[in-house]
């Protein structure tokens, strides 16, 4: 028989029984929707945090830890490895930057490092270019606003206060410096966080880039930038006010950055390979991987439960379609149709059914999933009183195509199983005894 | 065209445990020649249906042997007696079983469709064969819109539709009234004549059995042959 007539014979019948066939196809579209939109609350819940952990840092940075500072030859021979895109190193300086525009001054952190990787790793500014002069300097996003005056401090004070009693919280975005910090020169004095506080002499240096804003709103970057090369005058400049060693004042810190994130695991297998005390983002995002991969396939097993469930009226509709057509199977067999071709048409009914239901799952699943994603944040900012809900895009639920594939799977395979055994039941019918039933 | 020897089955009747032996086929022999019209006829509970269904296949004897165009047939399996009816046997049965949900039309073609064959050839041989039987005018009809006469002679068409060398029809006028009998009986004759179909006829109408060449008579599980 041509596939196209097995299809014809099998839709005749499926029109022949519309309603019960169409109630039987809501069970197992219930059932499979259940099971996907139960797992993509584990699947959503990973998303959600996986962009938490990658959003903060670079994920192809691997970090090197321990009191080990790296050589000039370590680094050398690390930059030589596969995949390895650079070394950056961080000199952090253990004081404060204290920097003045006219009225306006501000305390912030000060990092040196090689430009020219510092600006391998950081790519865009929001504003202007990466130095290329001693006395230039790359300052954070948030330079200009924490630039103050003392009436500006003054109405901060007053503003914090007010929102302080109406229970919220004033960030002080309304002040600061509003005009672009591109060629505004600066002075900039150290103060010591350790020994004597005294204040370094002023320094002249001119802001020619301002960096990407934080991946976080709540983030405040004011931080100074400069060329490593200014490590020796800024020590010159401390040396004079305290009697500090340089050692105890700059300390580096390395970061090693892979080309792509594929390649951050076996890199780092090969740093700890080779002795280094290495760790990368994703060491966390695997344990977290593993978590949420018992989560899905716990969530999974629930949800196949009620595809199971739904499984019972595919059983019940193909056994009463078998008792049914007794007859019409006894007459087929009669005039020459192989015991193979009655399962197969009997299978392909309950096959159909499976198929049919998963389809309609699928998609209201995705329905589902959107209108839960969009309600859910509403409904608890409306519950809790809490903004979070609605503005940190958490994902409630998530549906990405291994999921329909796995939930496809299951509810067409229980289907088929299902449908197994009333196909067996009608191949077995005897001949004789189907010829002899009343019409 | 057909050799049956020694043909022996025995049916176990009554409880599991208590069943009782009743042997229904007792050492058969016959033989069916090309062309011609074989009547079996005897009463109710002889043993000539269940001949039939082992002719057939529908079920297997537990001795003996049956030869169709010289290819033993009992020891089949059921996939292969399947298709083997599909190629070798056309089937008449009493009730007509003809398939409700279908049209006339669709009835007769079912057993080409179970031969894979294409739609144009199939459309071209039920029409030329429902033209020869006198059916074009009521293809589209459903079964039940036709009459018992119309139906016996679908039936008959779907036997047909598959040029088998042989036609098996099991009381094929058992549910007819007399004239319509006659009518279908006429037309019987008339495909034995002009086609040379063979026809193994099972019946308890003496009336039916006046049209077969020869006839054997069943009678308690035994198969005796009578003058024509």
């Amino acid at each position: 028989m041509l596939f196209k007539d097995q299809l014809d014979f099998v839709t005749q019948h499926i029109k022949k029984n519309k309603l019960r066939v169409f109630m039987t196809i809501l069970a197992a579209t219930m059932g499979c929707a259940f099971l996907i939109v139960l797992a993509s609350v584990g699947f959503g819940l990973q998303e959600s945090l996986r962009n938490e952990i990658l959003s903060n840092e670079t994920v192809t940075k691997i970090q090197v830890y321990g009191d080990k500072q790296l050589t000039d030859e370590q680094v050398q021979e690390i930059k030589k490895l596969d995949h390895v895109e650079t070394v950056l190193e961080t000199i952090s300086i253990n004081a404060s930057a204290h920097s003045f525009l006219g009225d306006r001054d501000t305390t912030s952190n000060l990092t040196l490092s090689d430009i020219q990787d510092f600006e391998q790793v950081n790519g865009k500014l929001a504003e202007g270019n990466y130095p290329s002069k001693p006395n230039e300097i790359v300052v954070g996003y948030h330079f200009a606003q924490t630039l103050l005056n003392e009436a500006e401090r003054t109405i901060i004070a007053e503003k914090s206060k007010k929102a302080e009693a109406d229970g919220t919280y004033y960030d002080g975005s309304e002040e600061g410096y509003k005009e672009s910090m591109i060629g505004k020169n600066i002075d900039l004095s150290l103060v010591s966080n350790i020994g004597a506080n005294d204040e370094t002499e002023k320094m002249s240096y001119t802001i020619v880039g301002v960096m990407e804003k934080p991946s976080y709103d709540w983030m405040v970057d004011n931080a100074i930038h400069m060329d490593k090369a200014q490590k020796s005058v800024l020590a010159e400049s401390l040396s004079k006010v305290s009697e500090i060693k340089e050692e105890e004042v700059f300390f580096s810190e390395f970061n090693i950055f892979a080309d792509t994130l594929e390649n951050v695991k076996p890199l780092l297998e090969k740093l700890k390979d080779n002795g280094y005390s290495v760790y990368s983002v994703t060491e966390q995002l695997d344990q977290m991987n593993v978590f949420f991969l018992v989560l899905k396939i716990g969530l999974i097993f629930v949800g196949t439960i009620a595809v199971l469930i739904a499984s019972i009226g595919i059983f019940n509709t193909m056994t009463m379609a078998v008792t049914e057509r007794t007859r019409e199977i006894g007459v087929l067999k009669a005039i020459g149709a192989s015991p193979k071709l009655i399962q197969r048409l009997f299978l392909m009914e309950s096959t159909f059914i499976g198929i049919f239901g998963t389809l309609i799952a699928v998609v209201i699943s995705y329905a589902v999933s959107f209108a839960a994603n969009i309600a859910l944040p509403l409904i608890l900012k409306a519950a809790t009183g809490e903004d979070a809900f609605a503005t940190n895009d958490i994902t409630f639920s998530l549906i990405p195509w291994q999921l329909v594939i796995i939930a496809s799977a299951i509810s067409v395979g229980v289907a088929m199983i299902s449908g197994y055994r009333p196909a067996r039941k009608a191949t077995k019918i005897d001949v004789i005894q189907a010829l002899r039933q009343e019409l | 065209m057909i050799q049956v020897e020694n043909l022996q089955h025995t049916f176990l009747i009554g409880k599991r445990g208590k069943e009782k032996q009743v042997p229904v086929l007792k050492g058969v022999n016959f033989a069916v020649n090309k062309g011609e019209i074989v009547a079996i006829v005897g009463k109710s509970g002889s043993g000539k249906s269940t001949l039939l269904q082992v002719l057939a296949g529908f079920m297997k004897a537990e001795q003996g042997s049956i030869k169709v165009n010289g290819k033993e047939t009992v020891h089949l399996t059921e996939t292969e007696s399947a298709a083997f009816r599909l190629r070798h046997f056309g089937f008449i049965f009493q009730n007509f079983q003809l398939m409700p949900g279908l049209t006339a039309f669709e009835n007769i073609e079912l057993p080409l469709k179970l031969q894979g064959l294409r739609k144009a050839i199939r459309n071209e041989k039920v029409k030329k064969l429902m033209d020869k039987v006198g059916l074009t005018e009521v293809a589209d009809h459903y079964p039940n819109e036709l009459s018992g006469g119309q139906q016996q002679r679908v039936s008959i068409a779907r036997a047909l539709i598959t040029n088998p060398p042989v036609l098996l029809a099991d009381e094929p006028t058992g549910s007819l009234d007399s004239e319509t009998e006659q009518d279908i009986l006429l037309l019987i004759q008339s495909l034995n004549r002009e086609l040379g179909l063979t026809f193994v006829i099972i019946t308890h109408d003496e009336e039916v059995a006046t049209i077969a060449h020869r006839r054997f008579r069943m009678y308690d599980g035994e198969l005796v042959k009578e003058e024509a």
